[in-house]
């Protein structure tokens, strides 16, 4: 670990010129990180001291912890900042931290950032404005009780306004309180009337994204840059077969070729010439294993596991009764998808020597900057205090970006030039490393009494691994892993069932498919909350019971938050009558997330059978992730979450062909458009009293079985298979 | 801007280098750049990295600039087809230093961009749409715009963003009528 401390690091960068910072505590990030898999120092109550700072002119300003791709959080972040010390959210000056300027801070996924950051950064904040009050009380030698808030500082009764510029001088001063007591919050007061928490700040940065200002990796401009691609092989782990570059030396433009057992780089003066002499070199590979479609298909296959017996994992299993008389028994398909962010990722990196020690700077967009560093010291032979990574915004994550890939390409031909390289990947190099959703085959019953309440639950089901995927951890851990932590919760996220039964049992089955597979948004949420809310739907239409009535009906009291949303958003959708053509349908679907987030939506549809295509018309969705920092994110969160189920639901698939991925651009993958997106009518329950909880994923897995349900309003078809297309409604012959 | 018979007499002179107009500027392409796309010169020779690549073979529209007025995609577009024309990147939509374009302020207005990778293409393309349909319905929009990808989901703000810039135009067109 390189020894960074929290005084070298104010005088190592602008950071600080004077004024109070918080004393770093040392106590509250681990020296020691883990050396493979992601950054997992998470703040404590202490954590965000080191994040904050007065500075004599008054100014506060803030060490962003998250990295951004679209979400906001450091927005979010900073309105808690304001709120505390009573100033606006714009006044804060933001600062990006490399991971030479700050210790480890854990890496952004899973919707975290709210969560577990929130409060740290809320204790550091109000700490520091208590700090100021004292001073001011102090100074006018006058009780800390008659020292009033007021916008930016203090008034005393008598006195003019005191401003924090008043109380802060040039001398550099750190606060230590870790022993102290934690002030008041007032971002977690839900009696207080919020000035900035709770409103629809602007998300900071917004304007350099309208006039195309440097923000992404790939914009990154050194001097003497070349550009260079690393050949990637269909899959993971295919070895070099043959490799001809006897032709590209004529190519103008061509620097270098760089080749390292089975790693082939190609180094260019442009990116054009790049692209000319990756298409003339003849490279050949072996690959570990075949893969078809065919053969994923039978790994998966849930009906020959079940056959078997038992699945391996079992997530609850209370009363099973494998016998009961079931009133539905169905089998669903959910597909392969990818995250196809909209930025193909990209890094720079540059080798210097200073004073005679190299040290390697490295460009990119990453989720977790802390383990690209870790993997580039130990993947280029360098100490970790001779590699820096400059985090930039990802043009989307989704999940996508917590491995040292592109880095790694970056970093071996930087280290085999010794010129500073940068690495765009192509869309195609994008598909075909990317480590997509697993695709799952499911088998789920259900029975309830003659009043529709649950009487059992059985749910089985089989999906490739998530977070113990093949290469997502070394060869030598990946056994370990699998056997002994206790299942991988990305395979189970979203199966523990929402509603209560007397008899109920789900098991599942890891398997060990030959693509490459990991984090995707919501993990498995999304799959299983398909399967669990399609199924429901059935069951209430076979019962002719009303589909929300029915959910309604089974949800237990512990989970109100969740029957409020589903009871909001249909009165949201009541709004607005279907029209009672045929063709048309309406569908409902909620789910919770991570224990802690509820959502629910509605879906109205038509199927359009001149333009043979399924048309969403309307969408409406009621989300309860406790308090709202920022509303208006939370609705653009919500907004992304819908167009991605419709993708989910109706159009996204990778296919796979004869030995490898096939899906490899735009043609062959289809994401949602314009035209695709329906009227969005969404609804946030603000929860002041609740702490917040993760948005980034939530309404994602609500959304593509509502879009199912109301298929099956519309056509009387229970589609199981996804991506839903028009002419499976066809084949089924509906009218 | 270069004439069809300045071309010619290029070609027969073998003039070696290649000229065009960037954002009002004339730029010159010279050596192994003559032979890249716009959006590689745009971006690593000229510096412009406004507009972004998304998929290089014209399907996402991210990399989408104004070409003599009309909206290409540059990732396809081979520098030695444009000689002599006028490119408008997202660099030089802004004609006041003080204002932005009113399509970017209606884009902070309405919060558009998430991750914002699209948006440079998003808003090149939408200005192909409002310079000469100032009042588009949201048909029109749609059509328009079904092209260009974000993978965010941001296009229901996209499409409010479109309709409060033509306001905004539609207002300055009224003030200057
Ligand atoms: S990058 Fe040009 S269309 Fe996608
Ligand atoms: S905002 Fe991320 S792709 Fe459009």
């Amino acid at each position: 670990m390189p020894d960074v401390s929290r005084r070298s690091f104010l005088k190592a960068t602008a950071w600080i010129a004077g004024g109070i910072t918080i004393a770093f505590s040392a106590r509250s990030i681990k020296e020691k990180s883990v050396s493979v898999g992601p950054t997992l120092e998470f703040p404590n109550a202490d954590s965000g001291k080191g994040w904050l700072q007065v500075r004599p002119d008054g100014k506060v300003h803030m060490l962003c912890p998250r990295m951004e791709m679209g979400q906001n959080a450091n927005t979010g972040l900073a309105q808690i900042v304001a709120e505390e010390l009573n100033i606006r959210v714009q006044d804060i000056t933001l600062h990006y931290p490399t991971t030479s300027e700050t210790a480890p801070i854990g890496f952004t996924a899973g919707s975290l950032s709210m969560m577990l950051f929130s409060k740290p950064v809320a204790i550091a904040a109000a700490s520091m404005r208590e700090n100021l009050r004292c001073r001011a009380a102090k100074i006018n030698k006058i009780s800390v009780d008659e020292v009033i808030d007021t916008e930016g500082g203090f008034v005393i009764l008598g006195s003019p306004r005191i401003g924090y510029q008043d109380l802060v001088t040039d001398e550099s001063i750190e606060l230590d309180f870790e022993n102290s007591v934690i002030p008041t919050l007032y971002t977690f007061d839900p009696r207080r009337i919020k000035k900035q928490v709770g409103q629809e700040a602007e998300p900071r940065g917004i304007k350099d994204l309208v006039t195309g200002a440097p923000v992404f990796s790939g914009d990154i401009q050194l001097p003497g840059m070349l550009y260079g691609r690393v050949i990637k092989p269909p899959v993971r782990k295919a070895r070099l077969k043959k490799l001809n570059f006897s032709t590209v030396q004529n190519i103008i433009g061509f620097f270098d070729i760089v080749r390292d057992g089975d790693f082939v780089g190609v180094v260019c003066r442009t990116p054009g010439s790049l692209d000319k002499v990756v298409r003339s070199v003849i490279i050949e590979w072996e690959l570990p294993e075949p893969i078809n479609q065919e053969k994923i298909n039978q790994l998966l296959d849930i009906n020959v596991a079940l056959q078997r017996g038992d699945l391996p994992s079992t997530l609850q299993d209370e009363n099973h009764n494998p016998i009961a008389n079931w009133d539905v028994d169905l089998e669903f398909a959910v597909q392969l998808q990818t995250h196809a962010m909209q930025e193909p990722r990209a890094a720079v990196a540059h080798i210097e020597k200073i004073n005679d020690i190299e040290r390697i700077n490295i460009w990119t967009g990453t989720q977790d900057p802390w383990a690209i560093k870790r993997h580039c010291a130990d993947d280029i032979g360098f100490r970790e205090d001779q590699v820096e990574v400059h985090p930039m915004r990802m043009g989307g994550g989704f999940g996508g970006r917590e491995h040292y890939e592109v880095e790694q390409d970056a970093a071996r031909l930087a280290l085999a030039t010794g010129l500073p390289i940068k690495v765009q990947w192509t869309r195609e190099d994008e598909f075909r490393v990317a480590r997509n959703r697993s695709p799952s085959s499911h088998r789920m019953r259900l029975a309830c009494d003659h009043k529709g309440v649950l009487s059992n639950w059985w749910h089985a089901y089989a999906s490739g691994y998530v977070f113990y995927s093949r290469s997502r951890l070394p060869d030598w851990l990946l056994p370990f892993k699998r056997s002994t932590a206790g299942g991988d919760f990305g395979v189970s996220r979203g199966a523990h069932p929402a509603y209560k039964s007397p008899s109920i049992r789900v098991e599942y089955k890891e398997v060990d498919l030959p693509i490459d597979l990991g984090v995707w948004r919501s993990l498995n949420g999304a799959p299983n909350t398909f399967v669990i809310e399609s199924t429901m739907d059935e069951l209430a239409r076979q019962k002719s019971i009303d589909p929300v009535r029915f959910k309604l009906m089974n949800i237990p009291d512990s989970m109100a938050r969740l029957g409020n949303c589903l009871k909001r958003v249909e009165t949201i959708a009541n709004r607005k009558s279907l029209p009672t053509k045929s063709g048309y349908g309406r569908g409902f679907a909620c789910g919770v997330y991570e224990k802690n987030s509820f959502v629910a939506v509605s879906v109205d549809l038509h199927i359009d059978h001149e333009a043979r295509k399924i048309c969403i018309d309307r969408m409406c969705c009621a989300q309860d992730v406790g308090m709202a920092i920022n509303p208006d994110q939370l609705r653009a969160q919500i907004e992304s979450n819908l167009v991605w189920s419709i993708g989910m639901a109706l159009m996204e698939k990778v296919e796979i062909g004869d030995g490898q991925i096939a899906s490899n651009n735009f043609h062959n993958y289809m994401i949602p458009r314009m035209s695709d997106i329906p009227s969005l009518d969404i609804d946030i329950i603000d929860n002041p009293a609740i702490h917040p909880s993760g948005a980034g994923e939530v309404a994602l897995i609500a959304g593509s079985p509502a879009i199912a349900n109301a298929i099956r309003d519309a056509t009387g078809l229970r589609l199981t298979r996804l991506p839903i297309k028009y002419t499976d409604i066809t084949a089924l012959g509906s009218l | 801007m270069v004439s069809l018979l300045e071309r010619i007499s290029d070609l027969i002179f073998n003039k070696p280098n290649m000229n065009l107009f960037v954002n009002g500027t004339e730029r010159v392409v010279t050596g192994v750049w003559e032979e890249e796309t716009l959006l590689s010169v745009l971006r690593e020779y000229f510096g412009l990295i406004g507009t972004r690549f998304g998929c290089g073979k014209g399907l996402c529209g991210s990399c989408t600039v104004h070409v003599d007025g009309e909206p290409v995609r540059s990732c396809i577009t081979p520098i030695n087809n444009i000689a002599g024309t006028s490119v408008l990147t997202i660099e030089g939509l802004q004609q006041d230093n003080e204002k932005l374009h009113p399509l970017q302020q209606a884009w902070i207005d309405e919060r558009v961009p998430q991750c914002g990778y699209c948006h440079s293409g998003q808003i090149m393309q939408a200005w192909g749409l409002l310079s000469k349909t100032r009042n588009p319905t949201e048909e029109q929009i749609n059509t328009f715009m079904d092209s260009i990808l974000c993978r965010c989901g941001t296009y229901d703000r996209i499409k409010k963003a479109i309709l409060r810039a033509a306001v905004i135009l539609q207002q300055s067109s009224d003030i200057n009528a």
